[in-house]
């Protein structure tokens, strides 16, 4: 499968007469972007503001993070089987926007999964979207069922996100692109024999899977992860679009759309495919509530790693709590298969920072990689919000509570509510460590 | 010492001073003695008083290696 | 910043074993190692040093704090030392014991130091700040150093880093940090995933603590069936020491026939153990290893058979590594004499 990803620099974003890019800068007609976010009609308020690195804003309560993306040739759509119709993903050519992204924010109402974002101040480099300039739509919709409720499906904020950016992607969907990069991995069988000689190295992808009722998943062409079981996948195929983040989990601990589709691990190991590692493939499998559903998903992974001939596996948990008893027992099901593992997660230590810091625990898995602590105590002072800064304390946030905003606007919170903070996908710049 | 001899399947009873100590290096069957330089006597106490002591704490030592535990346990001394 | 600084009776000149059930002194000034440690921290004074005694401290606990607490209280210091106590273990233990109790009081940071091997370490690195020490009195400058340079920095108001960086035992306390370097977590996996398929040596980033609690052996089933051994880390050996076991850090254990033997007779044997007064266990070797005691249930029918033989080392400074090296081999023995359960007795 070869897939050609064409990157369009940016280093800002404007507002202006026609939707462009040129000269590294993202011209965006906002009246006619509107008009895309407002197709659905359960979108009843949609604003469009500009944040860039430094802003001392405060973005909450935040939903998604989506690049400019389009697909040029070879597919169906930046996002097949959710707002294409569904094909391929992984093949032809994509252009993207490199250096922003469209963030999606909650006029009103957040939950459980959404988060907070800081542009500006000592928090600004918690997350990757500090660093660039973006685009946020500030939309509210009709969705009255959910309006109270701490679990939000999010639908129609999430589906305009997608939409939007791939309305304004568009714009670079018949130039010629900044850099071409080129992913091409054949067949297993096709490999020539220098490649087969490497270690054989897969990506074995835990998504957010874990709510029983559709809507909140992670969606894998459109279809509900919670509904399906581990399978080989092409690392192509998450560098075009076939996953779309879910609306579950508390926020640091997911993985955003952007990050599923720009994913730094799977880049990593293809960088060193042919060089130090034959990179097999990804194995996508899910997390689950229940028991069997987890032993059911680490056999049926494992299997499939022995059946591709993986002599090392990267195992990267989309979450925390419950789904590290999946993620630990997958660990441990790869190593007695005699595979070498290497985890990827965060942890959760407890306010006083004493706690078990996976929920499930084994000492086969001896080498961890920790994207940081859920339970991190963060003091946050007062900055102009963009959405509005009561959802943290009043709907059910996970880093946040009743009373964690004073009357003068600052506000204390847990990492647990900043906007997908400890990059699972990869991009975290932090640890833990033993104090 | 006492848990590799306890990993090779024999009941170990640890008769010795620092309690805490010895639960953390993994004892399991605890009998507390009296102190470090005289851990089974006494030299301030008659011959007789010595002997009952000595004689009552290898007697609970030996009872608990007949006793099913779960978790360590440190057994009682009335003496 | 005000400190103080708690050493024992050796340290603290009082004297060596002879003088470990000495009691609380409390000096108006620093003495010893602590005018060292005073030495060392230009925004942290050592205003007083307390000596007290191992055994005391140890085998006393509520008297010894009761009479530190009274000196204490009313008392202004900032932060208070113990030790370092490298590889002494009723010393090591002595500090934890004072450090938790000073914090629990008195609400101030309370600093330590200690060999890893120093029973201490794992009983009271939870409570206080225990660096890693060396092995002896040799170390007294460097672990000092460590010491004092966490207290400056505390005294200074300065960031605090983590227990590898800062050379601490951790306290079973984690929290977030700047991965070092800046370095991407995808980085950091590819660079471990890489040295983990070339077997070359890796850290990982959450340490996975290994569970290695011995489930309890299943109990004997009938006492008056059964074949019982002793074994002993008291230094007790027939007093020619005839298989030249070391007084500390030993590196060998031995095995003694005592079979038609009621007693261990003073004069006969004797305890070689360095790390106490022998006086009391030389008079009296039976205290250390009770073959009396055990003779009289033997032939009262409480069990059926005194092993033949005792096996015996010394406790004081023996590594881990030959601890358990000797736990194997005399486990091996005795599953060939065929002996169902151990007394062992610690010092």
């Amino acid at each position: 499968m070869r897939l050609e990803i064409g990157s369009f620099k940016v280093k800002d974003i404007v507002f202006g007469g026609e939707t462009a890019c040129r000269g590294g800068v993202l011209t965006v007609n906002a009246e006619e972007a509107l008009r895309v976010v407002r197709e659905d009609r359960h979108i009843t308020e949609a604003e469009l503001k500009i944040v860039r690195p430094g802003d001392m804003v405060r973005l909450c309560p935040v939903k998604d993070s989506v690049e400019f993306r389009c697909k040029v040739n070879g597919g169906e759509g930046a996002y097949p089987g959710v707002t294409s119709p569904l094909g391929q993903a992984g093949m032809g050519r994509t252009h993207v926007i490199d250096g922003a992204t469209l963030l999606t924010v909650g006029r009103h109402w957040g939950g459980f999964q959404d988060g907070l974002i800081d542009m500006g101040g000592h928090y600004q480099h918690y997350t990757i979207w500090g660093d660039m300039p973006n685009l946020v739509l500030v939309a509210d919709t009709d969705e009255l069922d959910e309006q109270r409720e701490q679990q939000k499906r999010n639908h129609a904020i999430r589906w305009a996100g997608l939409r939007l950016a791939e309305h304004i992607a568009q714009c670079i969907r018949d130039l010629e692109p900044d850099t071409l990069d080129v992913y091409e991995l054949p067949p297993l069988d096709a490999r020539g024999e220098e490649v087969k000689k490497l270690p054989g190295v897969v990506y074995v992808l835990q998504p957010q899977t874990q709510m029983e009722a559709l809507g909140y998943n992670t969606l894998v062409y459109g279809w509900d992860g919670n509904r399906m079981l581990p399978t080989f996948m092409h690392p192509n195929e998450f560098l075009d679009g076939c996953l779309v983040s879910g609306s579950f989990m508390p926020s640091s601990s997911k993985i955003s759309t952007y990050e599923f589709s720009t994913n730094p691990m799977i880049k990593r190991l293809y960088a060193q495919h042919g060089k130090t590692i034959n990179f097999l493939g990804v194995i996508l499998s899910t997390l689950n509530p229940k028991m069997e559903e987890k032993v059911r998903c680490v056999q049926m992974a494992g299997q499939i790693a022995v059946a591709v001939g993986a002599k090392g596996a990267v195992v990267a948990e989309e979450g925390y709590g419950n789904p590290d008893v999946d993620y630990t027992a997958m660990l441990v099901e790869l190593e007695r298969l005699g595979i070498k593992t290497i985890g990827i997660s965060d942890e959760a230590t407890g306010r006083d920072g004493a706690s078990q810091p996976l929920v499930s625990m084994n000492p086969a898995t001896d080498a961890l990689v920790s994207t940081g602590n859920v339970s991190q105590f963060y003091e946050l002072p007062a900055m102009e919000v963009i959405g509005e800064l009561e959802a943290l304390a009043r709907d059910g946030n996970s880093g946040g509570w009743e009373g964690c905003i004073n009357p003068d606007g600052s506000c204390v919170m847990e990492n647990n509510g900043m906007f997908c903070a400890n990059h699972i996908s990869g991009y975290s710049r932090r640890s833990c460590a033993d104090f | 010492m006492a848990k590799e001899i306890e990993r090779a399947g024999f009941p170990v009873v640890v008769m010795c001073n620092l309690i805490d100590v010895a639960k953390t290096v993994g004892s399991n069957r605890i009998v507390p003695t009296v102190s470090v330089p005289y851990p089974l006597g006494d030299p301030t106490l008659s011959k007789d008083e010595e002997w009952t002591l000595r004689y009552h704490r290898v007697g609970v030592a030996l009872d608990s290696l007949a006793k099913d535990i779960e978790a360590p346990e440190v057994f009682k001394v009335n003496i | 910043m005000k400190a103080i600084h708690y050493i024992n009776q050796f340290f603290g000149q009082v004297g060596g074993e002879d003088a470990a059930d000495s009691r609380p002194i409390f000096h108006d000034a620093p003495i010893g190692c602590s005018m060292m440690l005073n030495g060392m921290m230009p925004d942290v004074e050592v205003t007083n040093t307390i000596v007290c005694g191992d055994n005391y401290i140890t085998n006393h606990t509520e008297e010894a704090l009761a009479e530190i607490f009274a000196w204490l209280d009313g008392r202004d210091f900032d932060i208070f030392f113990a030790g370092p106590a490298f590889m002494a273990g009723r010393y090591g233990v002595g500090c934890g014991l004072v450090c938790k109790a000073v914090a629990a009081r008195y609400n101030v940071p309370v600093i330590s130091s200690m060999n890893e091997e120093n029973p201490g370490v794992e009983e009271y690195k939870a409570d206080c700040l225990i660096f890693r020490g060396g092995r002896k009195a040799t170390f007294m400058k460097a672990d000092l150093t460590l010491m004092a340079k966490y207290a400056e920095k505390l005294a200074k108001g300065e960031k605090l880093l983590s227990a590898a960086e800062e050379g601490y035992f951790p306290r079973g306390i984690r929290s977030e940090i700047p991965a070092p370097g800046g370095v991407m977590a995808a980085d950091r996996v590819i660079d471990m995933l890489l040295k983990k398929l070339n077997g070359e040596p890796f850290q990982t980033e959450l340490v996975i603590p290994k569970t290695d609690r011995i489930p309890p052996a299943e109990a004997v089933k009938d006492l008056s069936k059964c074949t019982i051994a002793l074994v002993s880390t008291s230094g007790v050996v027939p007093s020619d020491n005839p298989d030249r076991i070391q007084s500390a850090s030993a590196q060998k254990w031995g095995k003694y026939n005592i079979s038609g033997m009621d007693s261990l007779p003073a004069g006969e044997y004797k305890t070689i153990h360095a790390g106490f007064d022998p006086e009391a266990m030389c008079a009296v070797p039976d205290r250390g290893i009770p073959l009396d005691a055990m003779r009289v249930y033997e032939k009262e029918g409480k069990f059926a058979k005194l092993y033949d033989y005792y096996y015996v080392t010394v406790g004081t400074g023996t590594t881990q590594n030959y601890a358990a090296k000797f736990g194997k081999e005399i486990a091996a023995e005795l599953k060939q004499a065929k002996v169902d359960a151990v007394v062992l007795t610690a010092t």
